[in-house]
């Protein structure tokens, strides 16, 4: 399974990131996945999220979380960027594609691989208004 | 045996560091650590269940034995993406 990790403070290009896209000839499923900021956070009214990372330790449960995605699914691809540091309403905090044989599989994992990404990687945030 | 600690997220706006260091006996757990931190940082206690504790790059449980040089790390729940 490929996969590629992108920590960053820079705005997320998804044009950037789809023009780089790779899928192998026996791949039928691609799933994107664009996380964005709210402009409600637990009921308040914000401008910005700063988003914290324990940097070194988001890459090793990144590589664990990926390790398992592969053990699970028949994936061919995995990328995911998070971003860091101060992101604006409306803009996004987290990309990620998934490529798989089928959709099923695709879906299955990039749903899977977002609800452990919120549950193990060391990632916090703190609303601004 | 000193065990250097390190604070993430509003852990660090709760103890008024990023950092710090412990001295405890040999043998002591990461429960015995929670412990101590907690007389020295009460603000901590409100959060002890929903603590979080890392050595390294790893999740530990409470019963997890500390070893001098050990980097250990607490944290409130994560909340990325």
């Amino acid at each position: 399974m490929k996969r590629q990790l992108i920590i960053t403070t820079a705005p997320i290009d998804e044009a950037a990131l789809l023009s780089k896209r790779k899928i192998s000839d026996d791949m039928g499923a691609v799933v994107h996945f664009l996380g964005v900021v709210r402009r409600t956070e637990e009921e308040k009214t914000i401008k910005a999220i700063e988003y914290e990372a324990f940097q070194r330790m988001v890459g090793h449960q990144f590589k664990l979380l990926f390790d398992e995605m592969e053990k699970r699914w028949p994936i061919d691809s995995v990328r995911l960027v998070h971003r860091i540091g101060v992101v604006q309403v409306n803009e996004p905090s987290l990309w990620v594609e998934v490529v798989a044989p089928h959709r099923g599989e695709a879906f299955a994992a990039c749903q899977w691989l977002i609800d452990e990404l919120k549950r193990v990687v060391p990632i916090w945030k703190k609303p601004f208004a | 045996m000193k065990i250097a600690v390190r604070f993430y997220s509003y852990f660090k706006d709760l103890t008024g560091s990023a950092e710090t260091t412990e001295t405890l006996p040999p043998g002591s757990t990461i429960a015995d650590l929670l412990k101590q931190l907690m007389a020295r940082f009460p603000e901590l206690g409100a959060m002890q269940n929903s603590t979080l504790v890392a050595v390294g790059v790893d999740y530990q449980g409470r019963g997890y034995v500390l070893k001098e040089g050990d980097e250990v790390s607490l944290f409130p729940p994560v909340q990325g993406g």
